[in-house]
């Protein structure tokens, strides 16, 4: 970027001036629509049931094999800006809805390729972002006016099982979709407040073991520690067991302060010997008084103290990691103690087992903490043949929790397979000509690209794409019904409704808000100042 | 009589010195070229610039003032223009880029003159005279608003905020974002209104649509220990104690060491520290509060202390959420709990942990008196709230001056139109070369609406023309016509709604005026060697 008075001599306005490259107007504005347009590509081969898996190998040389689309583009490391807006956009969605992080990808590229071709017949981009910004309030006005309501309650939720199921479909865990959709759910209603509509995550613990396979993932009312027993003769099952919770050590306490003690006499070093002694003793007598039959510590303990322990027949386990002291405590309505001297029978919790569980053939063990007094945990144990199977189950199932989670925030659903989509571009197109002037064409760009999440779906389903996505368009609009969409799976039929493949009314059009709010901001941008060299 | 002069060294070695008539142009060149740059985000279909630095941090911005700030400039005539942009940013908050672009016009209108040997002196003069004249004729003609009417006064704050959101992203929601910003400022005190005490949160995912006020104060959950998830989360009218206090067990002192001779004392060292957390705890407990919150972190052991006792606790608050809170309760934040009482504990209506988005919040609403709220804003990328951040604050800074000086003025090019002609037939009635000069200055004004029509792609020439026409022909009825962004024409803007504070013009011609001035009035710039440089030369020489 070197620049000329109009005397010829170069004068330096901006720090580091030859490191700068500037890119303007519609070469800025090409610049970036293919960045978005090359993240979309790549995304687009997970989309749907049949949608295959990416294998990323970060820094360190782990590996992660994943389908989500929040989760591919987070450990792509982009460098890109604009690449990296749309990372941040599937991770929005993620944030918010936690399912449809791909699509949301792969719209966002869409409505920047159809502004593409609206650019070069030299229409200025904010009236664009106007067009899209009209179409997107028809589309999502649209999606209110076709969506269905599924009931449940606690004891009939068939209907959040087969929401979770289709957001499992596209999983390496589809193999045992039935299974996992209904450990998702039970695990979601046990800790949600269904008058509140209130879901809360933290209650509910995904803990992974490698060994087994998928389908022996399982629920646990209550929580699992990967910890065991401080002492090997200490029993394996405690049943209602009493937990005193502490975030002491068992050690002789020491002050904060800086401190000396000197002994200068071998009695004072009796007396200290004794002191110490005794420390361990009214401790362990401290913690059997209140009537505790377990002790969980936050801190390690001397063998001393474990030896005393195992001496008054108290179990304990230490080292427990703070998120787990505070899930227990919860669990088991515990006080947490951080001192001894407060340990009083009130601030102990209950459960009704805990056992120390091996996991498999290897000596790995973990405490099962059950029947707790206070239910309202839940711990989903993912088992699979490696960590990345573990690994990539256990964001299935957050997606599976979250489309859970939605359902009961809001119970109203539209129809998946590219239904939705295919019915919001007929709406689209349609209402695109009561419009004159250049929205029209802007209009009509996003109903356009609104197909290409049903096109992405039924190329990976290896239809042929455009056949079969116009056919069901037809379809649609003879038979005037919203529910018809792509038949990834070759069920035999396009009804949605009886194939029970659905997406959250929410999620969907939080993905088409996004997807906007997205391609108007890269369409915003005339001018792009970089350090030369880069991208 | 000597042949020989000796070379005189006056300035270090390295030193760039540059001087006169070529340097002055030169510096309008430089000043130019920044103008250029910047003038493409200006008026509602003005564009957006992405920037990225070397730490690859990418910033997306409409916003003057902050393109300006990104862009580093060194070059020290342009420094002047950045420093333009700034001062309207602090002072005025809205119309950063019309102050850089008039200023690089005016600039560029005095080149002609300048390469005819007119004194820079003499252009300086005549341009503070037209500045003079612009100032006068604002103040005559712009539009007082009725304070008492209420609902004429709301209107026309939304109607400023909503202009100074035209040309931002968020321009598709103005209605709503006006809304809030006209309500946010409102609840300010009138007497001594702080825009500090609006705050804005930016919660990350979610769609524009889902922003909303709190009236109160809202902040993110802190870090906190375990402990912390069996307290409370909602409280209906509860006492909440603001705090300065570390609440951790700890020395007490830095560097202090005790000795101790006999064992038996230990014990006692051990409970002294206890018996001091604890008495700070007990104190705050026994003030009535049930909720604590500090500055500064509440250890695990408090948080415990609080869970056991119903009590819900925060440490580590961010200092504008303190602020916020402190006034809005009317307490001071405590920075001890020696003498703390119930009377130093604030109350509210309701006090809730919300979830938004991904983020848990903690919001606190129905104060006895106004005086704070918050704005969640809501969108899918980092990017996009902060540029949206930016965008609410110029609105608010603009509402927040509108509220102080009640007079408006037609944006879109209106007033500079008038103003422009206002000077055309001034100008014929002064004699000398001041009345090219204030011409001049009247043509650089028309910068901004055709700037306006230019980045919206309209034929700038031609609406230009229409605008002239129209204000020369009927200076009354036409006195706000502007640009029509919608019908690629012209229209009175002040009934389109395109409202601006006069304020706001004043600031921005007095502003841009100064700067063309002093870019003006150098002829000579002598630039120090960077010590980069000077250490280069000196090893040179050393060799």
């Amino acid at each position: 970027m070197l620049r000329f008075d109009s005397s010829g001599k170069p004068f330096i306005i901006i720090r580091d001036q030859d490191q700068k490259e500037r890119l303007t107007g519609s070469e800025a504005r090409k610049a970036n629509i293919l960045a978005a347009m090359t993240v979309a590509n790549l995304m687009k081969t997970s989309i749907g049931p049949l949608g295959m898996d990416k294998i990323l190998v970060d820094q360190d040389g782990e590996v992660t094999a994943t389908n989500d689309g929040a989760t591919i583009l987070k450990n792509m490391q982009v460098e890109n800006p604009i690449a990296k807006l749309l990372v941040e956009l599937s991770q929005g969605q993620d944030d918010e809805i936690g399912d449809g992080t791909t699509s949301v990808v792969v719209l966002a590229g869409a409505l920047l390729e159809e502004s593409l071709s609206l650019l070069e017949k030299g229409i200025h981009p904010s009236k664009i972002s106007e067009g899209y910004e009209k179409a997107c309030d028809i589309a999502v006005k649209h999606l209110l006016k076709i969506c269905d309501k599924i009931e449940f309650d606690k004891e009939n939720c068939g209907s959040l099982v087969k929401a979770a199921k289709t957001s499992l479909g596209s999983k390496i865990v589809n193999q045992y979709t039935e299974k996992i959709a209904k450990i998702s759910v039970e695990a979601v209603l046990a800790v949600a407040d269904l008058e509140r509509k209130d879901v809360r995550f933290d209650l509910i613990k995904l803990e992974g073991k490698t060994g087994g396979t998928l389908g022996d993932t399982e629920l646990i009312d209550g929580i699992i520690i990967p910890k065991n027993f401080s002492h090997p003769q200490m029993p394996k099952q405690i049943k209602n067991a009493k937990i005193a919770i502490l975030t002491c050590p068992f050690e002789p306490p020491k002050p904060k302060t800086g401190h000396k003690l000197d002994i200068d006499s071998v009695k004072k070093y009796k007396e200290l010997l004794e002191i110490e002694q005794n420390y361990f003793k009214e401790m362990t007598d401290l913690v059997k008084k209140s009537g505790a039959t377990l002790v969980l510590c936050q801190w390690g303990f001397d063998d001393e103290a474990n030896h005393l322990l195992l001496q008054k027949k108290l179990p304990a386990v230490r080292w427990v990691s703070g998120t787990d002291i505070e899930l227990i405590a919860i669990a088991t309505g515990a006080r947490i103690v951080p001192r001894f001297s407060e340990l009083t029978e009130k601030k102990l919790g209950k459960a009704g087992m805990v056992i120390e569980k091996s996991i498999g053939t290897t000596d790995e063990k973990m405490i099962v903490i059950e029947k707790c007094s206070n239910t309202k945990t839940v711990t989903i144990l993912v088992k699979g043949g490696n960590k990345m199977v573990v690994e990539e189950g256990k964001r299935s199932i957050h997606d599976a929790l979250c489309v859970t989670r939605n359902l009961i925030k809001d119970n109203r659903i539209v129809y998946g397979g590219g239904a939705a989509e295919i019915s919001c571009s007929v709406a689209v197109n349609k209402a695109s000509k009561e419009n004159t002037g250049v929205e029209q064409y802007s209009i009509r760009a996003f109903s356009q690209a609104l197909l290409s999440v049903p096109i992405a779906l039924a190329s990976n389903s290896g239809l042929n794409s455009l056949e079969a996505v116009s056919e069901i368009q037809l379809k649609q609009m003879e038979k005037e019904s919203s529910f018809l969409g792509i038949d990834c799976l070759s069920k035999g039929t396009n009804n949605m409704k009886e194939q029970y493949v659905f997406d959250t009314l929410r999620g969907k059009i939080q993905e088409f808000l996004l997807a906007t709010q997205m391609a108007k901001m890269i369409l915003k941008i005339d001018d792009i100042i970089r350090p030369t060299g880069q991208y | 009589m000597s042949y020989f002069t000796p070379t005189i060294v006056l300035l270090k070695e390295g030193t760039d010195s540059s001087q006169g008539k070529g340097h002055l142009l030169s510096n309008i060149d430089a000043c130019t070229e920044i103008v250029n740059t910047l003038k493409s985000t200006l008026g509602p279909r003005g564009m957006d610039k992405l920037i990225t630095n070397d730490r690859g941090k990418s910033t997306v911005t409409n916003d003057g003032a902050t393109v300006m700030r990104l862009l580093d400039v060194v070059h020290p005539a342009v420094q002047t223009l950045v420093d333009i942009a700034m001062s309207q940013d602090s002072e005025v908050g809205d119309g950063t880029t019309s102050v850089v672009v008039l200023a690089g016009e005016i600039l560029e209108q005095s080149r002609s003159f300048i390469k005819e040997n007119v004194h820079p002196q003499t252009l300086i003069k005549a341009f503070r005279k037209a500045c003079f004249k612009c100032r006068e004729r604002i103040k005559e003609i712009a539009i007082e608003s009725n304070v008492k009417d209420e609902k004429q006064w709301n209107s026309m704050l939304k109607k400023c905020a909503s202009t100074a959101m035209n040309s931002k992203l968020i321009a598709g929601h103005k209605d709503a974002f006006s809304d809030m910003v006209v309500q946010a400022v409102r609840s300010l005190d009138p007497e001594f209104p702080e825009v500090d005490l609006i705050g804005i949160k930016k919660v990350g995912g979610g769609a524009m649509e889902e922003s909303f006020l709190v009236n109160g104060v809202a902040f993110k959950k802190t870090f906190s220990y375990a402990g912390f998830e069996q307290q409370p989360k909602k409280f209906t009218t509860p006492k909440i104690a603001l705090l300065n206090i570390e609440l951790e067990l700890k020395n007490e002192k830095e560097n202090a060491e005790i000795r101790i001779k006999d064992p038996k004392e230990y014990q006692k060292i051990v409970e002294a520290e206890w018996e001091l957390i604890y008495e700070k705890l007990e104190k705050i407990v026994d003030s009535g509060a049930n909720i604590v919150l500090s500055r500064l972190p509440i250890g695990d052991l408090a948080t415990q202390y609080f869970a056991d006792r119903d009590i819900f606790c925060a440490g580590r608050v961010e200092e504008g959420d303190m602020k916020r809170l402190s006034v809005i309760t009317g307490k001071q934040i405590q920075s001890t709990t020696n003498g703390f009482t119930s009377e130093m504990v604030g109350e509210c209506e309701l006090m809730e942990e919300k979830q938004i988005g991904s983020e848990r919040y903690n919001i606190f609403t129905g104060f006895e008196k106004q005086g704070s709220t918050t704005i969640i804003l809501r969108g899918g990328a980092e990017q996009f709230l902060a540029e949206s951040e930016r965008s609410l604050h110029d609105a608010i800074m603009v509402v927040h001056r509108a509220m102080m000086n009640s007079k408006v003025v037609a944006g879109g090019g209106a007033i500079e139109m008038e103003l422009s002609r206002y000077l055309h037939e001034y100008a014929k009635t002064i004699y000398g070369k001041e009345q090219m000069l204030i011409s001049a200055f009247a043509k650089a004004l028309e910068i901004i609406p055709r700037q306006i029509s230019q980045n919206a792609g309209f034929d700038s020439v031609d609406i230009m023309n229409k605008l002239r026409k129209g204000h020369f022909e009927k200076p009354k009825e036409n006195i706000w016509m502007g640009v029509d962004i919608e019908n690629e024409g012209v229209c009175d803007t002040m009934k389109s709604f395109v409202w601006e504070p006069s304020l706001m013009k004043l600031n921005m011609l007095s502003a841009s005026t100064d700067a063309a001035c002093l870019v003006l009035s150098v002829d000579e710039t002598v630039k120090s060697p960077s010590l980069q440089d000077n250490n280069k030369i000196s090893m040179e020489g050393r060799k």
